[in-house]
């Protein structure tokens, strides 16, 4: 019997898949006006940005004689000045954590450490974060202070940033646009580098992992005193990953996996002067490249995502002010089959930064007001072949002032301010403010409550405006209003044993949510309308028996994230669903027990189910990974070794990607770290020191 | 105690007539013996592509059969399905290179009886059945410019390709005759070629020469081959391939007609009629003409909106529609009356776009 099939939608949504990101012959381009979906795709395409880097072992050294456990990074001269954030909550990755997920990538981490969900397309391919509720475009990502999402997606593909390559990380909750500017509306992920000590160390590692995979990493940290109290200190570390992804198995459980191989390299160097007159010169690069080749054994139907970007950054501060000058290239090729016409897209953006702080005394009981105002200024320059000129520019301006008001000893309130201007139109004005109260602070039990109220904007991104046809100039830029209120509780159970707890409640609506509409073709509009809403749990437990030391962190959220407005006959369907892709709930579960040099961590992941279509008719199933991993480490006078062991999905769990395939099973990995350090007199370093 | 007697003697009775139909005249058994399968394409990134049932007397579907039956899902978009006696046969098409297959189901039951994979089937549009061979127009692994297209000739009871018959120009819709496969192209790939292949020598043996992309739609009740090609349908005779008759579609070159149809006393043809605005939204009419029209006119559509599928239940002769509100959201099939007039609209899967009738 004959089946009535209109033939055009797959010839359209086949040609169309590099649409939005790369250039297309004047064929394809007309093919691709026909309906078709590319929203995904084309994210894959431009997002894959590269960002990697070593280091994060290097700062860990300088802490080898201290004996706390969750560290601060040395230097902190506020990249992002985090004291403005009270009523927020800011987390803090300790860098035990940082270590033990040295040659892991940052989504792996925060997957288990935080509520922030990712979807991934596959090992070493496309992984975007969902934070809050919100979607793929929602998160700030901050490198000393520099958001560096793509300029043309609005977004950060997480698997191209190693947790080698930055020194500090902080994760921020909730619309923080007034301090972070732009993307901050789920929340900001902070990636900081941290100057070390006086002395020299060097470090070498490399991991082996099932598949055929292969990392390594180089490092080297130096520090030292010049003359008239100058000081300069410096790290410069090198990366290359090599994922072959050479799965013994086709598939799993009838689900294929997507043959695929990633390689990516990176370079970190940072330079810290500081000297008299409280001067400090610092200058930054990350230079990272990512090469990923899909059905790499089709040579008809192979796909390469080529991605690099150069990222560099002059920092100047004396006293109370503070001047910052970046530029960040984004290159991304793209090929199909022979690569012969490789579509090339370059983007440019050139950022400046001044700011000054203010320090006001009230009285002698420590009330006291801080201030920072501050202008930034950054200009895009874009050669996206799919726009509507071949060169796009873009300026776009940010004044702020942000205030932190300590009114007594146990009450800090903070009143935030920023005004960005946009070329052709501005944003919102975007004030916040938060507190935060110590309730109770007794010797065994601490109480603080916080809240904040926080106005959020996104500005829409250079896809969104100048995309040829279905891109708006005149796009709106989202703008919600954030509220949340939380308390942290300290237990003191023993001298040995120490208990944190926080509960944060959320409730987020983002309106002229925009949305690529697919009943006209894909073209951007300001359709939707999004409340997300939540709790987040997370505690953590310290103790010691003997030298045994132990540890338990453990995080859970609640996210309800509904769409509000109607636009067309069939979004009834979707009113009130769930937002595609983010799950109701997450978990995650981290526990450690250490003796002496050696440890062991079990790492447990849960992802919740999460819709993959707005009416909620589809879903992926969810999930629990767990992982194992072993350490142990010893030190011959000024070299230290360590060697680990993972098994990863250690239960060979059965998962899918977002496009449907099998993601891998149960995986091994082995790494060794050597370094030496000039400085290190003792023979022993600690593990979870270093 | 009385109603539960009662209930066990229907029962009984109901079962006499069920296992006396049997004997007479075995009807097949499984969960969808009989119903209306819905091809639904799903987003083409998320290769979330399903079939929904449909039983012709409900108002609701069922959504992804393959996935409830088996267990897993056909991780692809769905491009066409087509059974004969207990075989089914689903193209899945992956939007990553090399993923592409057929799966075999069992048609009643919709198990999976087998799979072939690439590079045996790779981008496949179409199939039709016809004995023991199952013919799947497949644009091959150079979708790029679409020069390695071919038919793949498939034995369904070994699930094996016995033979690729090369086709250029991106091999689309598919109508199969007696001893011989009529082979349309897609537009894209510009062909303006219509090939006949001989199915018992398996070799094109025919070509023929239009001035625009052929759609081959269907053997009317006269036994003569439908063919739309671009704002025109053409009658052709299918043994001198001589053409018989040719109705314009409007005079409107940028109209897209599609989604030809033939009603099920195959006198009529039902088909779409779209165009794109300047901010490239679809819009669009289907309309209706019959066999032996002089022209087809475009005075009055038969339904005043367009759809991704259309097709005609040769059992009941409603027309099937399919509706796609968005590649990220359910789609509908609407049922009308051959006369225009709606029946009902029920929820499928994502992007509906064929039916097939059993």
């Amino acid at each position: 019997m004959k089946n009535g099939k209109a033939p055009g939608q797959k010839a359209s949504q086949e040609t169309c898949q590099i649409i939005r990101a790369t250039p297309l012959s004047e064929e394809k381009q007309r093919a691709c006006y026909y309906p078709e979906n590319t929203q995904v795709i084309f994210v894959k395409r431009i997002l894959i940005t590269a960002v990697i880097a070593a280091g994060t072992f290097l700062p860990a050294i300088t802490h080898a004689q201290t004996d706390s456990i969750s560290l601060q990074p040395v230097n902190i001269k506020g990249f992002v000045p985090e004291k403005f954030m009270s009523g927020l909550k800011v987390q803090r990755i300790d860098s035990a954590s940082l270590l033990a997920f040295q040659f892991q990538n940052i989504s792996d981490l925060l997957a288990i450490q935080t509520p922030v969900s990712f979807n991934k397309y596959g090992p070493g391919q496309l992984t975007t974060a969902f934070f809050r509720g919100t979607s793929a475009n929602h998160t700030a990502v901050l490198w000393n202070g520099l958001n560096i999402n793509s300029p043309t997606l609005g977004q950060t593909d997480f698997s191209t940033i190693p947790v080698a390559g930055f020194d500090a990380l902080s994760i921020q909750y909730g619309s923080a646009a007034s301090i972070v500017g732009t993307d901050a509306v789920g929340g900001s992920i902070l990636l900081n580098s941290a100057a070390g000590e006086n002395g020299f160390k060097v470090l070498l590692g490399q991991q082996v992992e099932s598949f055929h995979n292969h990392q390594t990493q180089v490092a080297a940290r130096y520090g030292s005193a010049l003359r008239n109290n100058w000081r300069i200190s410096g790290k410069t570390s090198l990366y290359d990953n090599r994922m072959n992804n050479q799965f013994p198995y086709r598939q799993r459980r009838e689900y294929a996996l997507l043959p695929s191989e990633a390689f990516q390299r990176g370079l970190v160097q940072d330079i810290f002067i500081s000297g008299k007159n409280n001067q400090e010169i610092s200058a930054h690069a990350w230079i990272t490249s990512n090469k990923l080749t899909t059905s790499p054994a089709d040579t008809a139907g192979r796909e390469l995502t080529l991605t690099k970007a150069y990222r560099a950054m002059l920092r100047y501060s004396v006293g109370d002010f503070t001047a910052r000058a970046a530029w960040v290239r984004d290159i991304i090729d793209y090929a199909k089959g022979n690569y012969r016409q490789l579509d090339h897209a370059v983007t440019d953006k050139f950022s400046n930064r001044i700011e000054k702080d203010f320090d006001f005394i009230l009285n002698q009981n420590g009330s006291n007001i801080s201030m920072k105002a501050g202008a930034e200024w950054t200009h895009y320059r874009t050669r996206v072949p799919g726009y509507e000129t071949p060169v796009i520019t873009e300026n776009r301006g940010d004044f702020f002032l942000l205030t932190r008001w300590q009114v007594n000893a146990p009450l800090v309130v903070s009143v935030n301010l920023r005004q960005a201007l946009v070329t052709g139109y501005n944003p919102p004005f975007t004030p916040s403010l938060g507190a935060e109260y110590q309730l109770i602070e007794l010797p065994g039990y601490k109480l603080k409550i916080k809240s904040s109220v926080a106005r959020s904007y996104r500005v829409p991104t250079l896809n969104e405006r100048y995309w040829k046809v279905l891109g708006d100039p005149n796009i709106r830029p989202e703008n919600g209003w954030n509220k949340e209120a939380g308390i942290e509780q300290a237990f003191v159970i023993s001298p040995k044993s120490q208990l944190d707890v926080s509960v944060t409640a959320y409730h987020n609506r983002i309106k002229d949510w925009t949305y690529w509409n697919p009943v006209k073709n894909y073209r951007i509009e300001n359709l939707q309308q999004v409340l997300a809403r939540g709790v987040e749990i997370q505690a953590g437990w310290r103790g010691s028996i003997d030298v045994t030391q132990l540890g338990t962190n453990i995080t859970y959220a609640y996210n309800k994230s509904i769409q509000e407005r109607a636009y067309d006959a069939y979004s009834v369907d979707v009113i009130g669903k769930q937002l595609r892709f983010v799950p109701l709930y997450t978990a995650g579960l981290s526990t450690f027990a250490q003796y002496r040099n050696t440890k062991l961590t079990g790492q447990l992941q849960f992802a919740g189910k999460r819709y993959t279509t707005f009416d909620n008719s589809t879903f992926l199933k969810e999930y629990a990974l767990l992982h194992l991993l072993a350490e142990t480490s010893v030190s011959f006078g000024k070299v230290y070794l360590r060697v680990q062991g993972q098994i990863n999905n250690v239960t060979n769990t059965f998962y899918l990607s977002v496009q449907n395939n099998a993601l891998p099973g149960r995986s091994f990995a082995i790494n060794l770290i050597a370094a030496f350090d000039s400085k290190t007199k003792q023979a022993r370093v600690r593990q979870d020191e270093f | 105690m009385k109603q539960r007697l009662s209930r066990v003697l229907y029962f009984i009775a109901f079962s006499a007539a069920v296992s006396s139909c049997n004997q007479s005249d075995p009807e097949p058994k499984g969960d969808f013996a009989k119903g209306v399968f819905v091809v639904n394409e799903g987003n083409f990134s998320q290769n979330n592509g399903a079939i929904s049932f449909l039983k012709r007397e409900n108002t609701t579907a069922e959504a992804d059969i393959f996935s409830k039956v088996n267990g897993s899902a056909l991780t692809g978009g769905v491009q066409g399905y087509a059974a004969t006696g207990e075989y089914g046969v689903i193209l899945v098409d992956n939007s990553n290179a090399g993923m592409d297959k057929i799966e075999f189901v069992n048609a009643y039951t919709f198990q999976k009886q087998g799979t072939i994979g690439a590079p045996d089937i790779e981008n496949p549009r179409e199939v039709v059945v016809a004995g023991n061979r199952a013919y799947v127009s497949c644009w091959g692994s150079y979708t790029s410019d679409y020069s390695s297209g071919y038919i793949a000739v498939v034995d369904i009871t070994t699930r094996k390709v016995t033979k690729k018959i090369p086709i250029a120009g991106g091999p689309e819709n598919l109508v199969f005759t007696t001893g011989k496969l009529f082979v349309g192209t897609v537009s894209y790939g510009e062909g303006k070629t219509l090939y006949v292949i001989d199915t018992n020598a398996e070799t094109v043996t025919k070509t023929i020469a239009l001035d625009a992309t052929p759609t081959p739609i269907g053997l009317d009740a006269n036994g003569k081959l439908w063919v739309g090609a671009g704002i025109k349908t053409m009658k052709i005779d299918p043994t001198s391939y001589a053409v018989e008759t040719t109705l314009p579609i409007g005079t409107d070159a940028n109209k897209i007609a599609g989604n030809f149809a033939l009603t099920n006393d195959l006198k009529s043809i039902v088909f779409t009629l779209s165009y794109f605005d300047a901010n490239f939204v679809s819009h669009g009419e289907t309309y209706k003409f019959g066999i032996n029209d002089t022209q087809i006119s475009l005075a009055t559509p038969l339904i005043r909106r367009m759809f991704t599928g259309l097709a005609v239940d040769p059992a009941q002769g409603l027309i099937y529609a399919g509706v796609t509100p968005s590649y990220a959201q359910a789609g509908y099939a609407i049922r009308y009356r051959a006369d225009g007039s709606v029946v009902d609209s029920v929820k499928v899967n994502v992007a509906p776009t064929g039916f097939f009738f059993q």
